[in-house]
């Protein structure tokens, strides 16, 4: 292949045109402009073809919302560059210096930009945001059952609620990491001056933007009542709602697994020189394993909710039991993609909290090579594990044997890794700031999280607790005590990197332990629920779940504050924090070795990596170069002619 | 982690946004590796399909897979005990295995321009195989389209009859995706992209198109033989 490439490689492309003057003035309001227009017309015409057809309200919704997504990709710039690819022209080299928002300032926050610093921004940005939003549906929840009979919400406003909160908590965990920190961190930790696909990863962004408008929609058009997992037949019959919630699905798949895609190429094919695979760090691993596993569980989803949105709009039958249909073949498919999404949405935060420990407790990586096939173990074994969220349904009862085995099973690799975490900060000298803090959070609740986890793996455990609270305490111990935490370690640790400035610990300390107190108080509440016997999904319950509910309630509360405290420290320290130094933490892996903030190639000059990632205790190698500092008239990018071979574009 | 520069590159700052830094053959590597990743993603698409077939057909749900088992001699029911009277028809194989051939045929023509273009053929070769190629996938669509206007069932006639479909609008779909793609490899072929060897974008396209003609084949297989 190379003989075949050579003389490729020795020849230039003429430069084609630079996009005009439409292409340079899109952000994200001509996409809002754009999404509302076409999203009407969309409207329109589907109102005036469909609306008198049996399923015409649903038909009009999801025209709707599918003209409203494309309508605000085409507004903000996410079809350009296949577009203009179509029509036979190329990218120049402006138009990339400018779509990587050179020049722009702060408004490059707001565009389609494809420097993947501004994207793991955009993207952190857009997590808080959804967080928010879910965490205040999650305490519109708790309000409700302050007392067994509350009137604060209805019945169906609750289960939208709770819907709601579910699915915009996933999309959120989803991305918490693979988007802020793959994005940011990841590239610049391998060596690479970008993501393999630089417009793909900003496109992977404004997606899934996109698709946030049709998930808060759902509010409107009557609410989604049938709980995050959209069990049919409820989701067939719910109204049309569920068509938006569907749409929001579909362009969510296609933006994780374009991003999953990126992750992939990038980490193969973007390292630098030395940078071995025995040499990633093991966040990269983490991105890497957790990229691959969405690859293989997301098309489940997007056949799931495709097919719900056919059985709604034109009338097939896959789900409708009058029609032959069968609500197993939504459980099945919804949890093909769904047991693989827990560790999606684990294994990257892990990945980042083992940067953590490694670094403070000035100690390598316990058992790297056990940790990276424990990534490789859990993955593979939660492609086989779908159907222990399905023991009482009856389907395949000769099945459940195997299942429970298999779940068993994956909890082997994740105590290894686990052990490897606690073997890392074993003896270490461990220096206990902020970050630390949340990994030790994080040992303490996955323990509980896991070990409740294996109960509700057992059959017999689990035709006792299926659809109680001991069910809800369990898994939001894992995601929020587990993943959630074990991010927001990563979070404190890269925020230096990330905002220049240094994370007000005061603040955030006190944060902490209003999250700490927080979660054990909440979810010890809810378990007492489901020791109870108190079912998930209810607004009004039975006056004998008052205390517990009481004690979830009120920690929940404590918790909401504590998230506040968190990112009021977050803004505190963005406005008046000190500025961070190139490398706070004495980290040893290449994300610190660059200078803050990080120039828009990320290297001034190539690196080659010479010896593994974590060599703490080990001197600095006398080499005849480690980074020199930024020159500030070449601090972004030294050489914008396009004459300059080195830099023209080619196909 | 210790670094170092690489002694040829020594003092050479780096000069440009991801991307034009690179040389062809490494921005090939990684869309033939994004490609293959994409192609492993449709894959597991394409199994879930299947998955649903052979599911829904096995489970024949009161018989109303296609209600093979009821007549009116020997009527069952439905799940609200409204008795099935009538077996639902087979769609004719003919459009489905048209599309298929068409199918089939655009992928040879596209691996022929891939050829032509590593031959470094003239731009019209190239640019031709491309059109060709164009029209015969819109003509697969063309067929595609016509065929859901002539189906003796609608989507609410069973699950049979709604996965027929899906397995159609779910083929169509990909149609418009490689024409998408075909119609930018005739543009550029056109204006000479692909002129004096830059055939690597192509085999990309030739990858993708031959893994959509087996995909199609496989759904064709299903639709005809395990009805």
């Amino acid at each position: 292949m190379t003989t075949d490439l050579a003389p490729l490689l020795l020849e230039d492309t003429p430069i084609g045109p630079t996009a005009g003057g439409l292409y340079r003035r899109q952000n994200v309001y001509t996409g809002l402009a754009a999404g509302i227009f076409l999203g009407f017309v969309a409207w329109l015409v589907a109102h005036a073809l469909w609306n008198s057809s049996n399923w015409g309200t649903d038909m009009v919704v999801t025209v709707t919302m599918v003209g409203w997504v494309i309508g605000f990709n085409l507004g903000v710039g996410t079809f350009n560059a296949p577009l203009r690819w179509m029509l036979g022209h190329d990218q120049t080299y402006d138009d990339e210096l400018y779509a990587a928002g050179v020049g722009q300032g702060k408004k490059r926050y707001y565009k389609f930009c494809t420097d993947h610093k501004v994207v793991g921004t955009q993207y952190l940005v857009l997590v808080v945001v959804l967080f928010a939003i879910g965490g205040t549906l999650a305490m519109m929840m708790r309000t409700q059952l302050i007392s067994p009979h509350s009137s604060f919400l209805s019945p169906n406003s609750y289960n939208a609620i709770v819907s709601i909160h579910g699915m915009c908590m996933i999309i959120a965990t989803i991305i918490m990491v693979t988007g802020p920190f793959t994005n940011f961190v990841m590239p610049i930790m391998i060596g690479a001056k970008d993501m393999a696909f630089p417009r793909l990863n900003a496109m992977s962004f404004w997606v899934v933007v996109s698709a946030i408008p049709p998930l808060l929609a759902t509010f409107v058009l009557g609410g989604v009542d049938a709980g995050w997992t959209t069990y049919a037949p409820l989701s067939v019959q719910a109204p049309p709602a569920m068509d938006a919630f569907s749409i929001t699905m579909i362009v969510f798949v296609i933006s994780v697994t374009v991003s999953g895609v990126n992750t992939i190429v990038t980490i193969f094919t973007m390292r630098a020189k030395g940078m071995t695979l025995g040499r990633l760090p093991i966040f990269t691993w983490a991105s890497l394993v957790g990229a691959a596993l969405s690859i293989y569980a997301m098309p489940a989803l997007l056949i799931a909710f495709t097919s719900m949105i056919t059985d709604r709009v034109v009338g097939t039958s896959f789900f409708v039991a009058g029609q032959g249909g069968t609500g197993w073949l939504w459980e099945n498919a919804f949890w093909i993609f769904g047991h693989p999404e827990v560790y999606i949405i684990l294994i990257p935060p892990v990945g980042a909290m083992l940067e953590v420990a490694s670094t403070f407790a000035r100690k390598p990586l316990f058992g790297y090579k056990v940790t990276v096939a424990g990534f490789v173990a859990i993955s593979a074994l939660s492609i086989m594990v779908w159907a222990h969220h399905m023991f009482t349904t009856g389907w395949a009862p000769e099945l459940a044997g195997p299942f429970m085995v298999t779940t068993e099973i994956i909890s082997i690799p994740t105590g290894i890794i686990f052990l490897c975490l606690i073997g890392t900060l074993w003896k270490g000298r461990i220096w206990t700031r902020l970050p630390m803090y949340f990994v030790y959070l994080f040992l303490w609740n996955f323990i509980i999280g896991g070990v409740t986890g294996i109960y509700l793996s057992d059959t017999p455990a689990d035709e006792y607790f299926h659809g109680d609270m001991f069910v809800t305490a369990h898994f939001h111990y894992t995601l929020l005590g587990g993943a959630m935490i074990a991010a927001t370690a990563g979070l404190c640790y890269w925020f230096p990197k990330i905002t220049g400035k240094m994370l007000n610990e005061r603040i955030g300390k006190t944060a902490f332990w209003m999250i700490a107190v927080g979660i054990q108080v909440t979810y010890f509440g809810m378990f007492w629920e489901g020791f109870e016997g108190m079912p998930r999904r209810v607004a009004f319950y039975d006056p004998i779940f008052q205390h517990a509910n009481d004690m979830a309630t009120g920690g929940a509360y404590l918790l909401m504050l504590g998230w506040i405290v968190l990112l009021y420290a977050g803004i505190n320290s963005l406005r008046q924090g000190p500025d961070a130094p190139a490398n706070p933490w004495h980290s040893k892996t290449l994300e610190w070795k660059v200078p803050t903030p990080v120039p828009l190639a990320n290297f001034l000059v190539d690196p080659v990596v010479t010896s593994d990632p974590y060599g703490y205790g080990e001197p600095e190698p006398v080499g005849p170069l480690v980074m020199p500092a930024p020159d500030p008239d070449r601090e972004l990018v030294p050489n914008l002619s396009s004459d300059n071979p080195l830099v023209r574009g080619d196909d | 982690m210790a670094i170092t520069t690489d002694p040829h590159d020594q003092g050479r700052v780096v000069e440009a946004v991801a991307g034009h830094h690179e040389t062809r053959e490494q921005r090939h590597f990684k869309e033939h590796l994004a490609v293959w990743l994409f192609i492993s993603g449709d894959a597991v698409f394409l199994l879930m399909e299947l998955f649903y077939w052979f599911y829904l057909r096995a489970l024949n749900t009161d018989g109303m897979w296609r209600g093979v088992a009821c007549s009116k001699a020997n009527p069952c029911t439905d799940g609200l005990g409204n008795p099935i009277t009538h077996e639902i028809a087979k769609s004719t194989p003919w459009y489905t295995v048209s599309i298929a051939v068409l199918v089939v045929v655009a992928a040879a023509v596209i691996w022929g321009v891939e050829r032509s273009a590593q031959r470094q053929s003239k731009r019209s070769v190239i640019s031709g195989g491309a059109g060709i190629g164009l029209a015969v996938l819109v003509a697969a669509i063309v067929v595609q389209c016509y065929q859901f206007g002539v189906l003796p069932f609608t989507t609410i006639d069973g699950t049979y009859a709604s996965t027929f479909e899906f397995f159609m609008g779910s083929t169509l779909a990909h149609l418009f995706l490689l024409t998408f793609i075909v119609t930018g490899l005739w543009a550029r072929a056109g204006r000479g992209r692909y002129d004096g060897g830059h055939w690597y974008q192509v085999r990309i396209i030739r990858i993708f198109s031959v893994w959509l003609a087996t995909s199609t084949c496989i759904l064709a297989i299903v639709m005809i033989a395990f009805s």
